[in-house]
């Protein structure tokens, strides 16, 4: 045990006093990241800018007024207005891609011309919550101008919540996982190519002829490795919690699942890189495995804004089931069985993947 | 040893152990953990090692004792980093037998390599670290605690000059400094037997000195030091034994003195020039006590006692062979001539 701490403090040491490494490769998906925001969630607006999706089954003069509120000074410049059909409207508030929809049905002119009761529909995003509120009470004032015109408020309005687990998800929401997930694999994998450096110095010589065990060495680096990955998640997540307002249902799960994955995927990226006959060949095959990996699995774009087919594809890799329990941690929509099933999974595989490692370490590669 | 004679062997590849096992005057040692008397520090015997059809170690054997400097002497290649690799137990023999201490490295590896200290070729350091917490590592990994391993950390800085410069980061040391940190990694858990690999390889010659003395302090301090090394002068000022090897195999192997009687006092001349190799053999051979080593068209190697007398004569023979000689050298016997006379090339080759 106390040669897997020297170990551990040895490593840190070590990426401590040589951080330009590791700063590169959390670099890239920070970049990633602003990028993205830029393209797609950004537009340089200085306010924020909700959706509302209208369906006026009605299409009459008095419908066109409800909705025409909306065109007005300041709302025009809080919210964008996008006709729809109802399905279409459901499909995108489902998907949380609008603030609220609001559903005219046809027969309400001759409501209020006949002074007759009425009920529009209103379907509000629930991961948002000052556009819906502004939304409502905006449709609600303009339907009690019109009651109060003829006589009394028969008019109203059923305001529907999107159920929770249909809730769309902000931009950072949506991106936060992927980005943490790459910037993990990342320094993973820029950490598996070290054991290169470690043999072409000759200290895995010098270690093989001292009455150590190769196994403390190699948990000493997972266990360094490890605090790596739990720091790097840490701040992640704390930072997109508290300056970029997602909600983070369970912060120290999420930092633990992240850490788990990172280990996992830091010794198959160790595998990898011992498998290699060269330094320059363990680099090459290391971003052969970890690029390819992100890419489908999530880590560069989210599996919301893939192809289906490639989202199908992306969920069936290491990459992208790790990603896709840790967006559900974050989320909330994960359950404490199935997070422990992932947890034992992943554990086993770890378990696996550090015998392999153990023995090609053993076997050969130290030599 | 009574005389240099029985000091040195010619050895071939299935010889006898060199040195006397039963020999117990040079150290009272146990072997780590039996309690079984060890005037052996290290026993190697009929090592071999190959990696499919090529032969590294072809049959290696020999002794060495408690407070002797045991040296590995050959070209590169010749198999002694091969040999050390079988002794630390990194390297896994073919066929033989390699004890440390008493303990088979095969059988009771880690037993084995609780008494080794390990010196390799390469400067196995962490860059990014200080020479503290290198120190720090390696005696760790020894399993040395504090407060021992503060005072054995103070006490190799102090012995290799490096107190001064003790938390700088080790990048920004010069190559002689790394080699003599590498070193004391290497000692800083105070081992038994302590191997050697080329310790010097690239260092200026004042940090080899430094180097060479600190070898001989450990030494004088009962710590038996196998020196495997391609420099002869190294060998000859600071071994008490050597094993001369070449292509995996020991050719020859004692004291200094007795490796140095088999040449019979004999000179090495070495001529340079334009020669026909046919006719400047049969040219020299009338002259008395003379031996051809090696004879090229640009080189003419010579053994012969008394060389510096015989100059005129053989300058006459191999002038009238059609020959022309342009540049002289002449040698006293060493371990350099000792090696040509066994193998017929140079050792640096």
């Amino acid at each position: 045990m106390r040669f897997i701490w020297i170990s551990v403090v040895k490593d840190l040491r070590r990426w401590r006093r040589d951080p330009f490494t590791l700063a590169v490769w959390l670099a890239i998906p920070l970049a990633l990241a602003v990028l993205m925001n830029v393209v797609f969630g950004g537009g340089g607006k200085p306010a924020p800018r909700g959706v509302l999706l209208i369906d006026d089954e009605d299409n009459t003069f008095a419908s066109r007024v409800v909705s025409g509120v909306f065109h007005r000074d300041p709302l025009d410049q809080m919210l964008t207005l996008e006709r729809v059909r109802r399905e279409e409207g459901r499909r995108r508030m489902d998907r949380g891609e609008a603030s609220a929809l609001l559903v005219i049905p046809a027969g309400f002119a001759q409501a209020v011309n006949r002074g007759a009761t009425f009920r529009l529909q209103l379907f509000t995003n629930p991961s948002q919550t000052i556009l819906p509120k502004v939304i409502e009470d905006t449709v609600s004032i303009t339907l009690d101008v019109f009651g109060r015109r003829r006589g009394g408020p028969a008019i109203g309005v059923k305001a529907t919540v999107i159920p929770e687990k249909k809730q769309g998800k902000s931009f950072a929401a949506l991106f936060f996982p992927s980005m943490l997930s790459m910037a993990v694999w990342m320094i993973a994998n820029a950490l598996a190519g070290e054991i290169w450096k470690e043999r072409a110095l000759g200290a895995l010589r010098r270690l093989a002829a001292m009455p150590v065990r190769m196994a403390g060495f190699l948990a000493g680096k997972l266990l360094g490795a490890a605090l790596v990955f739990a720091g790097v998640a840490a701040t992640g997540l704390v930072t997109v919690r508290w300056l970029g307002g997602v909600p983070v249902a369970s912060l120290p799960a999420a930092i633990v699942w992240m850490m788990l994955a990172g280990v996992a995927f830091y010794l198959l990226l160790l595998l990898v890189s011992m498998s290699a006959s060269t330094p320059r060949g363990a680099s090459m095959l290391g971003n052969l495995v970890m690029f390819p990996l992100a890419l489908v699995g999530g880590c560069f774009f989210p599996f919301e804004v893939m192809p289906a087919w490639m989202a199908a594809v992306g969920r069936w890799t290491p990459t992208g089931w790790a990603v896709t329990q840790f967006s559900a941690i974050v989320d909330g929509s994960a359950h404490a069985a199935g997070v422990a099933g992932a947890v034992a999974g992943l554990a086993a595989a770890s378990a696996l993947a550090f015998l392999v490692t153990l023995m090609r370490l053993r076997r050969s590669f130290v030599l | 040893m009574s005389n240099a004679a029985e000091g040195a062997r010619l050895v071939g590849h299935a010889g006898p152990f060199v040195g006397n096992p039963s020999d117990s005057s040079l150290g009272r040692n146990k072997a780590a953990g039996t309690g079984v008397p060890c005037s052996q520090m290290i026993e190697v015997e009929q090592l071999r090692k190959s990696y499919g059809e090529l032969v590294a170690v072809d049959g290696v054997s020999f002794t060495a004792r408690p407070g002797e400097i045991f040296g590995l002497l050959g070209p590169n290649g010749a198999g002694k980093t091969t040999t050390i690799g079988c002794i630390s137990g990194l390297l896994a023999p073919t066929s033989g037998r390699v004890r440390v201490m008493g303990h088979d490295v095969v059988r009771e590896g880690t037993a084995a390599r609780q008494a080794l200290g390990v010196v390799p070729q390469e400067i196995a350091l962490y860059e990014e670290l200080s020479a503290i917490e290198n120190l720090k590592y390696w005696g760790g990994a020894q399993g040395l605690r504090n407060p021992l391993l503060g005072e054995r950390i103070q006490k190799v800085l102090e012995l290799t000059g490096l107190a001064d410069r003790a938390r700088e980061p080790v990048k920004r040391f010069s190559g002689g400094m790394k080699r003599r940190l590498n070193f004391a990694c290497g000692i800083v858990h105070q081992p038994r037997v302590l191997l050697l690999d080329e310790p010097t390889v690239g260092v200026d010659p004042q940090s080899r000195m430094r180097l060479l003395e600190l070898v001989r302090a450990e030494a004088q301090s009962g710590t038996c030091v196998l020196y495997t090394t391609h420099y002869m002068e190294e060998a000859e000022t600071l071994c008490d034994r050597l094993a001369v090897v070449d292509r995996g195999k020991v050719i020859a192997a004692g004291t200094l003195a007795g490796l140095r009687s088999m040449l019979e006092q004999r000179d090495l001349l070495r001529l340079s020039g334009v020669f026909r190799p046919e006719a400047a053999r049969a040219a020299v051979a009338p002259i008395d006590r003379i031996e051809v080593l090696q004879a090229e068209e640009k080189l003419l190697v010579l053994s012969l006692v008394d060389a510096s007398r015989k100059l005129p004569a053989i300058f006459a023979a191999l002038e009238a062979a059609g020959s022309e000689v342009r540049g002289t050298t002449l040698t006293q016997p060493s371990l350099e001539s000792l090696f040509i006379k066994l193998t017929g090339k140079e050792l640096r080759e």
